[in-house]
């Protein structure tokens, strides 16, 4: 597991930079096996992500979940967990907020928005907390079984907004009876970008102090890095574990949340498109680092609110956008071997059946 | 037919700015038994994994007979007929003796019979002066055996010349003295050429006829075991006159039981019982030492009380109270651990030295402000202070553990155990792999707390280690305290027999003890 | 006699016929998972190969008229998505988890990409052998259809355990996956071991693919997948890592798949979502049953553990 990146070096920024750009250039070369013009693609998604007033909103609009499902990964790798559940977190946890706005009508909008920022965390925390909790507990692969979880809770979600809490009156696309407009989440001031974005950016710098900057964060720290030794220092590594698993989730939970009360306005299928698993993505190119969450979130907005424009403009399928975060994925973890070829520690240069040879001599 | 002479001349290699080796040479004489003496960390390996094709080496021929040769791999080696028996086992746990042994053939059939391999595995095995069941999981095998299989599968391969790295660092001596025999044996029939590296003096006396001695990469001496003394010997491998003798410092102030373990049982990884009701004490002013050969259980004794594995049974009391090893606990009573491989055990290797060494107390103030900041400033302080009184050299204490050397990590590992006051010790083979100055600092640093009132518990698996620091010494043998001696009564075969689990006073005393 | 008279006799009936239809994917991809992590991997992108499989199984189908042609080229792209696979995982620092879920979202996007233009044509799909002619009763006729692929499958499933336990491949893979210092100490390029098992599991996990676009359910969409690919891994846990116990596992989680299915085809449908993750949950309950927080997986190769 990448250890979360303290050091400020330049390989920190050049390494993940070079990824981005051999991915372009190989998405380009795709492209243009594809009979489509690579300049015109990369013009087009400039434009949609950024380009214009209208598209950097909304751009904006899709890092704010993704800042928050990115977290699902993030906080969790802290420990050394592989963690890949933030889909089920923000469809579980967006479904548990539409109930607690149904629940706490009457009481009005700040009521009925607390309300649902609450229970949308506290469910996605006990969602991510089971992974926790089979991990140290059970010993079951946390990595698998987050993935699993993510089916069961797109299941569960579709049985009861098709089932119990389907409204009459949506026939097309079964959803719940909506929050009412008076409950939506409101936009910041002078944009056309809703609150969410705050709550992902202050849940980032949160979770960035808590893991450098606490006393628990350097338990988890402890934990991630060995534990053994964590064990040796009577640090408990199951109440660590489940821990980080619950906040990670209360971040996935919020982001459903924020979909439901700043976009939907209510459950429907169309809350399942994909930003968890984009959260994955974001995390491992941030290297896990909350801080570097936010930037990076930012320009996958950008490449995911560009997808609609490629496919307007240039008539390419929408599972473009998908081609190219995969190659992005898959060059970024690659390049992870990259780390460390520059700046030598004396120790660390040399060969692998020697390494126990030279670290006798003292 | 009589195995060829080996030669190395004029060997080095380099590791990036590190030089292993530097101008080393060697000749094996064939039909003898050839000592390789050295520290930890003098080439020893090194210049063994160059003659076995692991290493290219940067400069000097080796010869086999009268032809040079230059193994690309330890298949190359074999195929010469030179086969090397490794410190770790290199047997593949999971599978069986016979798979094992048919697995390290160099020329495999692409369908394996296995009716005709067992026969002619069944006949091979008669041949040999010791037996192992060839349908047993590796995995099952004790230490004992499976050093032995490693030197039969070298037998198996016919190697000519068979190259031993540090072969009975696992074995009792009783069972050093069988192996060694037997292959002293074989080459004074002439059928084997040995290289035996090693540090033991005692193994060198007995069995060998020559030795070379390695100092820190370079040749530091040669000659017949015949015309050597110890001391010469000891001289040329630390470099000047060193005492031997490591004088004993009895305890002088036994007080009240501090570490009380009662009735212990524990399972291993595999969910096999490691420890099979387990008891002893531990007071306040003396060491008390484990001696067992690996793999009996010692090892689950020593995570149980550190908090690295559950029990399953029994009562754990420190300072007569259940001790459950939390960090309340740890840091109320006042509870230290130096486990083998630190690295390994104790450290975080990305985390930086100081931040290591907080591991302890970065909870309290004044490392925590409020019980929840972190005052990054208070750890790096508290960590420069503490580097000049261990001597702990890094570049920083910024900089991660891991960049530093074994003695280092553990001087920084005994520099946040030893700290302040310790109650209850615990070490396990604190030692391991590390060269003589560090070893002594170590002990004198484990004998010192003890003088403070600390009970220490070491575990290790160097006899000489035991009998030179513990004020008491218990034997286990397969999950279970077999036998209880004081070092100055000692019977070094006694224990030898105990450890190997030939003697046992519980199995007679209790035979339903076993449940 | 049809299918309503059978009445509630026909769930057992339709739960076996469509067990019989939904394992052999199962069965693939996930004795394609088994030789991988017998050599000491993990590949978690064997979904992303499988959908692939499918839809470069189905576009070659449709393109060539054949659809055996179509199982080959599944395969051919699962073999290069595995070697691409094992070729990154085997630089250092990098983690194959990761890899695995980078693959996985690159070949499903990949597929879909490339897929758009085969939603509509129908391809030529894959025989199968009837069982059933014997019987008038349409259900039970199509309960008894086996594929060809799937009778292959049960071979393969038999003919790896004869490999790995009495060929020079089947010792030298366990090695690798058992302890890669003794298959170095031996002089075997452990690295390459792993990259053709991870390559080969690629292509059976491609040739799993191509059953789902050319049998059942036959046609190209984006749905078409499950998660079979995911599953694979949880099942070879199941099965402990046995080529043989990799059948019999696949048939239970075919059976599970199939439960919601048959129920629908006898009126039942409250819970159809809920019945459509069984086979999620079953997997999610196996794993809690026999993983233990303290000990090692009886048959769990080596170097598994040691990756994680």
């Amino acid at each position: 597991m990448s250890q979360p990146a303290s050091r400020l070096d330049f390989e920190a920024v050049l390494v993940p930079l070079a990824a981005i750009v051999v991915s372009l250039a190989l998405f380009g070369v795709f492209i243009l096996c594809n009979g489509v013009s690579a300049s015109s693609v990369y013009y087009e998604m400039y434009r949609g992500a950024f380009g214009t007033w209208f598209s950097t909103q909304n751009s904006l609009t899709r890092a704010a979940p993704l800042m928050l499902t990115a977290l699902c990964t993030a906080l969790p790798a802290h420990l050394g967990l592989v963690v890949i559940g933030g889909e089920g977190a923000l469809v579980l946890g967006a479904l548990a907020s539409v109930v607690a706005a149904h629940l706490l009508a009457s009481f009005g909008p700040w009521v009925v928005l607390i309300g649902m920022g609450l229970t949308g965390a506290a469910v996605g925390a006990l969602w991510l907390g089971m992974v926790g909790a089979l991990r140290t507990l059970r010993g079951v692969n946390e990595t698998i079984s987050s993935l699993l979880m993510n089916y069961i809770a797109i299941g569960v979600f579709k049985q009861i907004v098709e089932g119990p809490m389907r409204d009459p009156a949506s026939l097309n696309k079964p959803s719940t009876l909506p929050i009412g407009d008076a409950n939506m989440l409101g936009s910041l001031p002078g944009m056309d970008v809703h609150w969410g974005l705050v709550y992902g950016v202050v849940a980032c710098l949160f979770s960035y102090v808590l893991m450098r900057r606490t006393v628990f964060g350097f338990s988890a720290r402890m934990v991630g890095g060995n534990v053994r030794a964590a064990q040796l220092s009577g640090i408990s590594v199951t109440k660590r574990v489940i821990a980080t698993c619950m906040l990670a989730g209360a971040a996935g939970g919020l982001a459903g949340m924020t979909e439901v009360a700043a976009i939907h306005g209510t459950a429907n299928a169309s809350l399942i498109c994909g930003y968890g698993y984009a959260g994955i993505l974001v995390a491992f190119l941030a290297r896990q680092n909350p801080l570097a969450v936010i930037p990076v979130a930012l320009l996958l907005g950008g490449i995911s609110a560009s997808g609609g424009l490629l496919q307007r403009s240039l008539s390419l399928p929408d599972a473009t956008v998908n081609v190219l975060q995969g190659i992005l994925f898959v060059v970024i973890l690659a390049s992870e071997t990259f780390y460390g070829r520059w700046k030598r520690a004396p120790a660390a240069t040399v060969p692998a059946p020697a390494a126990s040879v030279v670290a006798e001599v003292a | 037919m009589s195995p060829p002479l080996l030669r190395a001349t004029g060997l080095g290699k380099t590791f990036g700015s590190f030089c292993a080796l530097d101008d080393v040479s060697l000749e094996l004489t064939p039909g003898s038994v050839h000592g390789l003496l050295g520290e930890n960390g003098a080439g020893k390996s090194t210049l063994v994994k160059c003659i076995m094709g692991y290493h290219r080496p940067d400069a000097g021929h080796i010869q086999l007979g009268d032809q040079e040769i230059t193994p690309k791999n330890p298949r190359d080696a074999q195929a010469l007929g030179l086969g090397m028996v490794y410190q770790h086992f290199t047997l593949v746990a999971n599978m069986t003796v016979a798979e094992n042994l048919v697995l390290s053939r160099t020329q495999l059939p692409l369908f394996i019979d296995w009716k005709k391999e067992a026969e002619a595995l069944a006949a091979f095995m008669a041949t040999m002066p010791f037996k192992i069941d060839l349908q047993a999981t590796v995995r099952m095998l004790a230490a004992g055996e499976k050093q032995k299989l490693e030197i039969l599968k070298q037998l198996y391969l016919k190697s000519q010349i068979i190259i031993l790295d540090e072969p009975t660092s696992v074995l009792t001596p009783a069972e050093a003295d069988e192996v060694l025999g037997m292959l002293h044996g074989m080459t004074r029939k002439n059928e084997l050429s040995i290289l035996i590296i090693t540090h033991k003096f005692r193994e060198v006396l007995g069995f060998c006829d020559e030795v070379t001695v390695l100092r820190r990469g370079k040749q530091a001496g040669r000659g017949k075991v015949s015309q050597l003394t110890t001391n010469q010997m000891a001289e040329m491998m630390m470099g000047s006159a060193t005492n031997l003798e490591n004088k004993r410092v009895p305890a002088s102030n036994v007080n009240e039981p501090r570490l009380q373990v009662h009735e212990l049982t524990a399972a291993d990884d595999m969910g096999v019982p490691a420890l099979c009701g387990v008891s002893f004490e531990v007071c306040s002013g003396e060491i008390v030492g484990v001696a067992a050969v690996a793999g009996n259980g010692q090892e689950e004794l020593v995570e149980v009380i550190a908090g690295q594995r559950i029990r399953s049974g029994g009562t754990l009391l420190v300072h007569g109270k259940d001790y459950a090893a939390t960090r309340d606990q740890l840091h109320d009573r006042k509870v230290r651990c130096l486990p083998e491989e630190p690295l390994r055990n104790a450290c975080v290797s990305n985390m930086s030295v100081a931040e290591n060494m907080a591991f302890r107390s970065f909870d309290r103030p004044p490392f925590a402000i409020a019980r929840w900041v972190l005052s990054h400033r208070q750890i790096r302080k508290s960590a420069d202070e503490q580097q000049r009184e261990y001597g702990i050299r890094a570049p920083s204490m910024g900089s991660p553990i891991g960049t530093l050397s074994g003695g280092n990590v553990q001087r920084a590992v005994l520099a946040r155990e030893l700290r302040g006051d310790v109650e209850v010790l615990i070490a396990a083979n604190p030692c391991m792999g590390l060269d003589f100055a560090a070893v002594t600092e170590i002990h004198a640093r484990i004998r010192k707390a003890r003088d403070q009132g600390a009970a220490v518990l070491l575990v290790s698996a160097d006899l000489d280690e035991v009998l030179a620091l513990a004020d008491r010494i218990l034997v286990m043998s397969e999950g279970r305290v077999v036998y209880e001696t004081r070092p100055e009564t000692a019977d070094v075969t006694l224990m030898g027999k105990y450890m190997a689990g030939h003697e046992s006073q519980e199995s007679q005393e209790s035979p339903a003890a076993a449940e | 006699m049809e299918g309503e008279a059978l009445g509630l006799l026909g769930v057992p009936l339709a739960v076996i016929g469509g067990a019989l239809r939904v394992s052999p994917p199962y069965l693939f991809v996930s004795l394609g998972e088994c030789l991988t992590e017998k050599s000491g991997r993990v590949n978690l992108g064997l979904e992303g190969t499988l959908i692939m499989g499918a839809m470069s199984a189905y576009g070659v189908s449709y393109l060539s008229g054949s659809p055996w042609l179509g199982v080959l080229a599944a395969g051919g792209v699962g073999l290069l998505l595995g070697a691409l696979h094992a070729y990154l995982c085997q630089q250092p620092r990098v983690n194959d988890i990761a890899i695995g879920i980078a693959l996985m979202i690159f070949g499903v996007g990949l597929a879909f990409f490339l897929g758009k233009p085969l939603i509509q044509p129908t391809a030529p799909r894959l025989p199968a052998f009837e069982f059933g002619n014997w019987s008038s009763s349409s259900p039970l006729r199509a309960a008894l259809q086996i594929n060809v692929l799937f009778a292959i499958g049960i071979v393969l499933a038999f003919a790896m355990r004869y490999m790995l336990q009495r060929t020079r491949w089947g010792l030298l893979l366990r090695v690798a996956g058992e302890s890669s210092d003794s298959a170095r100490a031996m002089g075997y390029d452990v690295a390459r071991i792993r990259l053709y098992a991870t390559a080969c599991g690629g292509f059976l996990a491609g040739v799993g693919g191509s059953f789902l676009s050319l049998y059942y359910p036959g046609s190209w969409n984006e749905g078409l997948s499950s998660g079979q690919g995911l599953m694979a891994v949880a099942l070879v846990i199941f099965a402990r890592w046995d080529p043989v116990r990799c059948l019999w596992a696949s048939l239970l989680f075919g059976s599970a798949g199939a439960l919601g299915p048959a129920l629908q085809s006898v009126g039942i449908s409250g819970g159809y979502h809920l019945l459509s993750v069984a086979p999620y949950v079953l997997t999610l309950a196996i794993m809690m049953m026999t993983s233990s927080a303290h000990r090692t997986l009886l048959g769990q190769p080596a170097e598994l553990g040691a990756a994680k």
